[in-house]
């Protein structure tokens, strides 16, 4: 019985045109779309630094890791940003005027950016800023921890933010590094892989539907066969992630293989992690469908909406990510496309190691949550109108 | 016979309205019970309470003399139910359709093969089994409908309304095909607010209003409870008010009413209305074209209990 739902249940999924779309078409087209975009970060040998200003204030002057690490981007032959050190008002100006592409200031503690469009350059100097922003606080905090460590004894600041400044240069990225534009072109394709993977929540709600008399009329057809429930839920369930599954690898593929997106070099751990938020995606379809009491559009809706939100806070929507994490932390550490996001970045930067971990088995406990839950409210469901 | 189906006291509310108000009957084996009331009567909450779809404040339902559950399997196996709603995949051929839900309960291929063409032949879309749902005309997907609940060769099936809006080969067909369905040894129950189909298929009724029932029993025995022994349409042109009012003498005559050249007559129970009523059309020299004569329906049996027409 297993099996017959499952090769029907796979068999209407291919020929249904709008989730074929939604799986398999558009993350490929969105793919594409991001290519044509950051075509012009592809060619190293034509890539600009951009004109940038910061606000050099007393806020600035306080902030002495994150102006450091300004300043050296700010510098050399391979430098990223042609920097101008201005008050706010004529960097503001400048701004208006085009002259420069946004400007970097400082306000209670958290580095900004102000820009005016949406190209490419706003983009890299948003995540650029990001990155930065996120490493700086990392050496402040290994360093604070390290003074308070040795409260009571003689200390050197210095030194103890050179050692800082040592851990952080061995375990985040170079800013300075030839790859770093490539990088973050890198972050938008991961947030595309894990967009991809979240459609296997609209994918789920579907099959979900299948299942549900108080839903479809289908739904109530099977609820009326001697077929066990979970069997259903399960063949089905399994069916649209087997499709989800493929779609996703065949766009980690596509991306890796003809746009040349790095994603490290354990293709193992590669598919896994998309095996894995494919997972968590599905099993998020399974109780949106089960606990959203209305019908199967409004369901929809709901489920791109997490998906899309997921997106912004994971950054998919320009350099926006550290500010996100700076206002809500918890978001992206709870969030699939968050979790899935920086599980390719890890991999990507340090292999297999105990972050990519944590995502993973993170994600698994969210995905084993949703499932637990998800089957508890439909065991011997009975409803009160169909 | 023994009883396939027993329901007591059977009580569904949906908020403070109340669907089904302490229903109690049963179904013998091999019988076709029809469930005939208008919109809103609650035939579909009572079947839909009956197999296990519906939560219900009280009452006891048994078929097959077991209690009915949502993961009664055994119970499932035998049942075969036609929704209301066409529910099918666009994606699926018809017969790709059929074997899916015939699979749901057969696991034996070969044997699934054998009843799905079964299915298409009682349904008569053996010529359409490599159609896709949206090639196919209204009845034609009624008839799917039809052979996607009954394909597996249940012995009890349960009927939603599914000759609504077919067109009349198509309802003809499905009609034969719910009698053959019972010739080979199945029990039917049938909700409609058709009373025709009702006359024609059903060996007793259950007539339900509000959610209770309101008269049971064969169609004789319904038509029975009407007061009314027949209905006499004359076709006559021309007709004196004088000659008109002579028609309300005539013995058991209840109504009469002309209108347009046609007279229309209901007689009270009684005998030989009709020879009275030659008489009386010789006697005064009425020239009529054409007489018919009709005995009372389920129609005129409900809006005698309620006041109201079955399809209000």
């Amino acid at each position: 019985m297993f099996w017959h739902n499952y090769k029907y249940a796979f068999k209407t999924l291919l020929k249904n045109r709008a989730l074929v779309f939604w799986t398999l078409a558009f993350p490929f087209i969105l793919a594409i779309l991001f290519n044509l975009a950051f075509a012009r970060l592809h060619d190293y040998d034509v890539f600009e630094a951009i004109d940038v200003a910061v606000v050099n204030d007393a806020e600035y002057e306080k902030a002495t890791v994150f102006s450091e690490a300004i300043k050296s981007v700010s510098e050399g032959d391979k430098r990223v940003f042609n920097t101008q050190y201005i008050d706010a008002m004529k960097a503001s100006e400048l701004l208006e005027d085009n002259e420069i592409v946004g400007y970097i200031y400082i306000e209670k503690d958290v580095p900004h950016v102000k820009v005016n469009g949406n190209g490419s350059s706003e983009t890299v100097l948003q995540m650029t800023v990001e990155q930065i922003a996120q490493s700086s606080k990392m050496i402040e905090d290994i360093a604070m921890t390290d003074i308070y460590r040795r409260a009571g004894q003689t200390v050197n600041i210095e030194e103890i933010y050179r050692n800082a400044v040592k851990i952080v240069a061995e375990t985040e990225p170079n800013i300075k590094d030839d790859s770093h534009v490539m990088n973050v072109v890198s972050i938008e394709f991961y947030t595309l892989i894990a967009m991809a993977c979240m459609q296997g929540a609209m994918l789920s709600v579907e099959m979900m539907n299948r299942c549900m008399p108080n839903i479809s009329n289908r739904g109530k057809r099977v609820a009326v066969a001697p077929t066990r429930k979970s069997t259903m839920i399960l063949s089905n369930i399994l069916a649209g992630y087997t499709m989800l599954l493929a779609a996703v690898v065949a766009l980690i593929l596509f991306t890796r293989y003809i746009l040349g997106i790095e994603y490290g070099s354990d293709m193992r751990l590669i598919i896994l992690l998309a095996a894995v938020g494919s997972l968590t995606a599905t099993t998020m379809g399974m109780l949106l469908s089960v606990a959203l009491k209305t019908n199967e559009s409004a369901k929809n809706v709901i489920v791109l909406i997490v998906t899309m939100v997921g997106c912004l806070f994971a950054g998919m929507f320009g350099g926006q990510k550290g500010l996100f994490d700076a206002a809500m932390p918890l978001i992206n550490k709870i969030s699939p496309v968050g979790m899935i996001t920086d599980g390719y970045y890890s991999l990507l930067y340090y292999g297999d190691s105990a972050r990519f971990t944590m995502d993973v088995v993170s994600l698994l406990i969210v995905a084993g949550v949703f499932f637990a839950l998800s089957i508890r409210s439909l065991r011997r469901q009975r409803y009160d109108s169909i | 016979m023994k009883n396939v189906i027993d329901v007591k006291h059977l009580t569904k509310s949906y908020k403070s309205n109340k669907a089904v108000d302490d229903l109690s009957f049963a179904v013998k084996e091999g019988e076709i019970l029809g469930l005939l009331g208008p919109n809103g009567s609650g035939k579909s909450t009572t079947m839909n309470c009956i197999l296990s779809l519906l939560k219900f404040e009280a009452g006891e339902i048994k078929i097959f003399g077991k209690e009915m559950a949502p993961d009664a399997y055994d119970i499932k196996t035998k049942i075969g139910v036609v929704f209301q709603d066409v529910a099918v995949f666009d994606e699926l051929t018809v017969y790709g359709n059929i074997d899916y839900f015939c699979g749901l309960y057969i696991e034996d291929k070969a044997m699934r093969a054998q009843y799905v063409e079964d299915a298409l032949k009682l349904v008569g879309l053996e010529e359409n089994k490599s159609q896709y749902p949206k090639q196919l005309s209204g009845g034609l997907l009624r008839r799917l409908n039809i052979a996607c609940g009954i394909a597996h060769k249940p012995k009890l099936i349960f009927l939603d309304e599914p000759t609504v809006a077919v067109d009349p080969q198509s309802r003809n067909n499905i009609l034969e095909g719910i009698k053959k369905l019972r010739e080979d040894g199945a029990t039917v129950v049938y909700t409609t607010h058709y009373m025709e189909e009702v006359e024609i298929l059903c060996d007793r009724v259950i007539i339900l209003d509000h959610g209770k029932i309101i008269a049971s029993g064969t169609n004789d025995e319904l038509k029975a409870l009407a007061k009314i022994e027949e209905k006499v349409t004359i076709e006559i042109p021309d007709l004196a008010p004088e000659k008109l009012a002579g028609f309300d003498k005539i013995k058991n005559v209840s109504e009469v009413e002309y209108d347009n050249g046609i007279l229309k007559i209901v007689y009270r129970k009684g005998k030989n209305n009709l020879i009275d009523m030659m008489e009386y059309l010789k006697e005064n020299k009425i020239h009529y074209n054409k007489i018919f004569s009709e005995r009372p329906t389920l129609n005129d049996v409900f809006l005698e209990l309620t006041g109201k027409e079955l399809r209000d």
